[in-house]
């Protein structure tokens, strides 16, 4: 399947898009990617590993991200731990979804729906 | 030193075993890590913080690997070669010579080690046997289909009266439902009934049936000789004095004669003309008689009026018809016939229900909870033959590191083990089979007579075989698996350096296995537990009368010759005066229907000043019709009023006695005596009695509302005897039987029982569900105690180097001790805990198999984990003894 359309992978599941938005400035291994959204949603989606590896696997096998090449790593760093970063092909389909998401929050507000104007 | 891991975290590892292959290989680390990062940093936040983080990790993965297998199952061929370990196997081969070699090497592999073999065989056996032993009992009540062509489509039908269920069928109503359906080929009617056979040496007694003759179109019934009834034949109105006689019957009563039929019998009076004989083992719903007889015979008086509910109808469904449709299709003629007779039709219905339903529906829960009962059993012999390997892969790391050496790829090794597993385990089947073989035999005497099935009917088939083919297979695979997946997993350096494999990894799945069985033991010992306690609360429930010494028996009149209510009661009047008579009797009484007979009849009745608010809706009472002295016979207390008097006959004012809990529901706060209560149609009846609650037809029914007529007030030809015998019961049947024949010398008396033979089978069904719940939860109990008692022996002879380094930097031998102990200790309380989650569970699955006692029954709960932990503890005990007996001087020589 790998990179056909980028619109084809749209809508993403929330948890999707929140891994790649976790790769979106630099890699990452999974735990740090956990944490990262943990962080950044408030404690509100919070994956065991089971989900986590499961939607990367999903996610390689998409080519929405791949498993960035051993580098010199910091020494106390396991090195079981493998880093994953964004694919251009992710890169692009996250954008599309950003812009989506943020043409959906467009039209909420023009009717009023969202009130306050904390989206980003 | 390596950092402590919990043994939650070591589940959590061995657990990830559990992942399909393509997963595992390629993530199983990542998660271990991250799993790992995760409990870090819950244990600095406190203990609760710690749970809550096990709980959500340990839901995570198993919601995981479900996801992860439905992946890998849909797109079964993923290449995982990316991530593989290449397979070097030196040459290719044909898989064929691939799995004849590894088999070979198997079968030599296992010979080399008895001991091994014997011990992991036998468990198998035991565990496979009894699988095997309990699934021939539910292959013949649950699977085997009943022996009526296309059986699925053959149904009971039951009337309905209101909110009551299982009712009998009015004749006339059936009759308008044959003729008014659309979804049934064909409807029967049908009557089991004691016939009296007269005309030989002694009166005998028939079990007969009346039947109509679509009953046998219905159940495609086949004969031996001579034909079946016709319509006119069987019809009320154009009945024939004919009769069909079952082959059994046939055989045994009537030696075989060949020149039976066109011969004449003598039944309940008439005579009647033999014309045709059934083939060998012909089946009929509910029980197979001796004899069919026209359903037009039925002797009841009003027996097939409108408004009795007299007879029982069996239909087939047309093909394709399904059993809603049919319920649909009688429902709808039943709201027909409401309105066309609303006198006897007021809240009268019907209720399809199929006849394997009708016959199994009530066992198939009990059935499926000895069934899980007996395969966690399996489930621990599992674990346990997995352990043994597990030991066993120590010893043979240097076997397996030069075939490593020699190029034998990891996948091949795994494959190589996982077939000695099967092998062995196939071994362990074979064994089975001996262990099934006696065991169903065991089962046939223990619980044969309590199914509703031939008893033969159990036996090993060929579907059983193949279903302990089947398990003997899963089984190697599921106990296979562990060891494979560890030497897959081993390092071929680590292997040839070091003389042990697997090391803490190994210690961890070992670990993991224990606490599994520990657990499971649990969950069976408290399912028995509260079986256990259900039985005792079934056996303390008083009946409401005193059942030793107590004799029944029964008989029914010929209405023929009995065809008035004053014969019928100058035979019974003179009938009790015998039974009195005799030699050894305390006391003796009549009663139409005695307790725990099965017997018994209920009425909507009346209640004067408390009219029914709609009709179906009135109180039901137990009617029972009994001689005076009844309740002092059988010693029930007469709390009011007094006994049925000798001037209560026929054309005195109606009276009845009533039980405590019908004065009680009806008259609060008020004597009911002298309060007037009307029995269907009859005339009013005046209570003067009330009397103690019994139970009338099993134990732990809901106390029943009762009323106790004089037998002299409406005298009916059928009636039980309760005598009170000085000595043993039984000892009085023939002196009975004797009076009977005094009195009546053509009248047969049948089912002679001592009344605590009938208590006794009340319990003796949730006697034999305790039982053997009980015997898979002490095996399971017993394989466990060996399981971790194996596990920490392990571990001590791999410490023992360290235990001597301890005792000879002056640890005593009471620490040492404790260390192992402790260690043990770690495993029972994490087992404890899973144990009592998984049993809550199996509690619920309990729940409506269990009386008296509660689902989460403290007692039982705490009792059983008592025990549990006592012999876990003990079989810890004795590793822990020999560690503390180490000579530290041999053991540091030893390294």
């Amino acid at each position: 399947m790998a990179k056909t359309d980028a619109q084809s992978q749209l809508p993403l599941t929330a948890v999707v898009l929140h891994i790649l938005l976790a790769l979106a400035d630099g890699e990452r291994h999974g735990y740090a990617i956990a944490q990262e959204i943990e962080h950044t949603t408030d404690g509100q989606i919070r994956m065991g590993p089971g989900t986590l590896y499961g939607s990367i696997q999903r996610m390689l096998g998409a080519s929405l991200i791949e498993e960035a090449p051993a580098r010199r790593r910091p020494v106390e760093d396991d090195e079981r731990r493998r880093y994953y970063r964004l694919t251009s092909f992710g890169r692009r389909v996250l954008e599309l979804e950003l812009e989506r998401l943020s043409q959906v929050v467009r039209v909420a507000r023009q009717k009023q729906l969202v009130r306050d104007a904390e989206v980003a | 030193m390596k950092p402590r891991v919990s043994i939650v975290e070591r589940l959590y590892r061995a657990s990830l075993a559990l992942y399909p292959r393509a997963f595992r290989d390629r993530f199983a680390d990542e998660v271990r890590e991250f799993a790992h990062l995760r409990v870090r940093a819950a244990r600095c936040k406190g203990s609760a913080a710690l749970a809550r983080e096990t709980t959500s990790l340990f839901s995570d993965l198993t919601a995981s690997i479900a996801k992860q297998w439905l992946i890998a199952l849909r797109e079964p061929r993923r290449t995982t070669t990316d991530y593989d370990t290449p397979t070097v196997d030196a040459l290719p081969r044909d898989n064929m010579d691939i799995v004849i070699q590894d088999l070979r090497f198997a079968l030599r592999a296992l010979a080399r080690r008895p001991g091994f073999t014997i011990v992991a065989a036998l468990t198998l056996a035991l565990g496979i046997g009894a699988n095997t032993a309990i699934f021939s009992v539910v292959n013949a009540v649950l699977i085997r289909p009943l022996p009526y062509n296309n059986p699925d489509q053959v149904m009971l039908v039951w009337g309905t009266q209101g909110q009551q269920a299982n009712q009998g069928v009015v004749y006339a109503d059936y009759v308008d439902w044959r003729a008014r359906n659309h979804t049934f080929t064909e409807m029967g009617a049908f009557r089991p009934q004691s016939v009296n056979l007269t005309g030989g040496d002694t009166p005998d007694r028939l079990i007969g049936s009346f039947v109509s003759a679509s009953l046998f179109r219905v159940l495609n019934t086949k004969l031996s000789q001579g034909r079946l009834f016709t319509n006119a034949e069987t019809e009320v109105a154009t009945k024939a004095p004919v009769a069909i006689l079952q082959y059994e019957a046939w055989r045994s009563r009537f030696g075989s004669r060949s020149d039976m039929l066109g011969k004449t019998i003598v039944v309940n009076g008439t005579t009647f003309t033999v014309i045709g004989i059934t083939a060998p083992n012909t089946p009929i719903p509910l029980g197979a008689p001796d004899i069919y007889l026209p359903i037009g015979y039925y002797p009841n008086a009003n027996g097939l009026d409108r408004g009795v509910r007299g007879i029982l109808v069996a239909a087939r469904l047309k093909p394709g018809v399904s059993v809603a449709a049919a319920q649909r299709d009688l429902s709808n003629i039943a709201k027909q016939l409401e309105q066309e007779y609303p006198a006897t039709n007021a809240g009268t219905g019907a209720q399809v229900i199929s006849l394997k339903e009708q016959m199994v529906g009530g066992l198939r829960e009990s059935l499926l909870i000895i069934v899980g009962a007996v395969a966690v059993v399996l489930l621990i012999a599992c674990a346990n033959v997995a352990n043994l390997q597990l030991a066993r892969g120590a010893a043979r790391s240097r076997e397996l590191s030069v075939r490593a050496a020699l190029g034998a790829g990891r996948a091949r090794i795994a494959q190589q083990l996982l077939t000695e597993s099967v092998v062995l385990s196939i071994i362990g089947g074979v064994a089975g089979m001996a262990v099934a073989v006696g065991l169903t035999k065991a089962l046939v005497t223990l619980i044969g007579p309590q199914l509703p099935i031939d008893a033969t009917d159990i036996r090993l088939d060929v579907r059983v075989l193949l279903f302990a083919l089947g398990i003997s297979i899963a089984t190697g695979i599921l106990f296979g698996l562990a060891p494979a997946w560890q030497a897959s997993r081993a390092n071929l350096n680590d292997m040839l350096r070091s003389r042990m494999s697997g090391g803490l990894a190994s210690v961890a799945t070992r670990n993991s296995l224990v606490i599994i069985q520990l657990a499971l033991s649990l969950a069976l010992l408290a399912s028995a537990g509260l079986l256990t306690r259900s039985l005792m609360a079934l056996q303390r429930v008083d009946p409401g009368f005193d059942g030793s010494n107590l004799l029944t028996a029964q008989f029914r009149l010929p209405a023929g010759k009995y065809d008035s209510p004053d014969k019928i009661w100058a035979m019974f009047e003179r009938t009790v005066a015998e039974l009195r008579a005799i030699p050894g009797v305390e006391a003796a009484a009549l009663v139409r229907a005695s307790p725990l007979s099965q017997n018994g009849e209920s009425y909507s009745i009346e209640i004067e000043g408390k009219p029914a608010v709609k009709a179906g809706d009135a109180p039901q009472m137990l009617v029972n019709s009994v001689t005076r002295g009844y309740f002092s016979t059988m010693r029930i207390p007469v709390l009011l009023g007094h006994d049925i008097a000798p001037t209560d006959r026929m054309g005195s004012p109606g009276v009845i006695v009533v039980n405590k809990s019908f004065a009680d529901a009806t008259w609060p706060n008020q004597s009911p005596l002298g309060k007037r209560i009307k029995i269907g149609d009859e005339d009013w009846r005046t209570v003067i009695g009330v009397v103690g609650d019994t139970k009338h037809y099993t134990l732990n029914e809901k106390q029943l509302l009762q009323g106790y007529i004089p037998h002299a007030q409406r005298p009916q030809i059928f009636t039980s005897i309760v005598v009170r015998a000085k000595g043993n019961a039984l000892d009085l049947a023939k002196p009975v039987r004797e009076a009977i024949w005094r009195v009546d010398r053509d009248q047969p008396v049948w089912r002679f029982r001592a009344m605590e033979q009938d208590l006794d089978a009340v319990v003796t069904s949730k006697k034999t569900m305790m039982m053997l719940t009980g015997l898979f939860a002490l095996v399971a109990l017993l394989v466990a105690a060996v399981g971790i008692y194996g596990v920490l022996s392990y571990t001590m002879t791999q410490r023992t180097q360290e235990v001597g380094i301890r005792m000879a930097l002056g640890a005593e031998m009471r620490h040492v001790r404790r260390m192992v102990l402790g260690e043990g200790m770690r495993l029972i309380v994490v087992a404890v805990f899973i144990g009592l989650a998984v049993s809550f569970g199996a509690a619920r699955l309990l729940r409506n198999q269990l009386f008296g006692v509660a689902p989460l029954d403290a007692l039982t709960f705490v009792a059983v984990t008592v025990i549990l932990a006592g012999v876990a503890m003990l079989a810890c005990y004795i590793p822990a003894r020999r560690a503390s007996r180490i000579d530290p001087m041999v053991a540091l020589r030893a390294e």
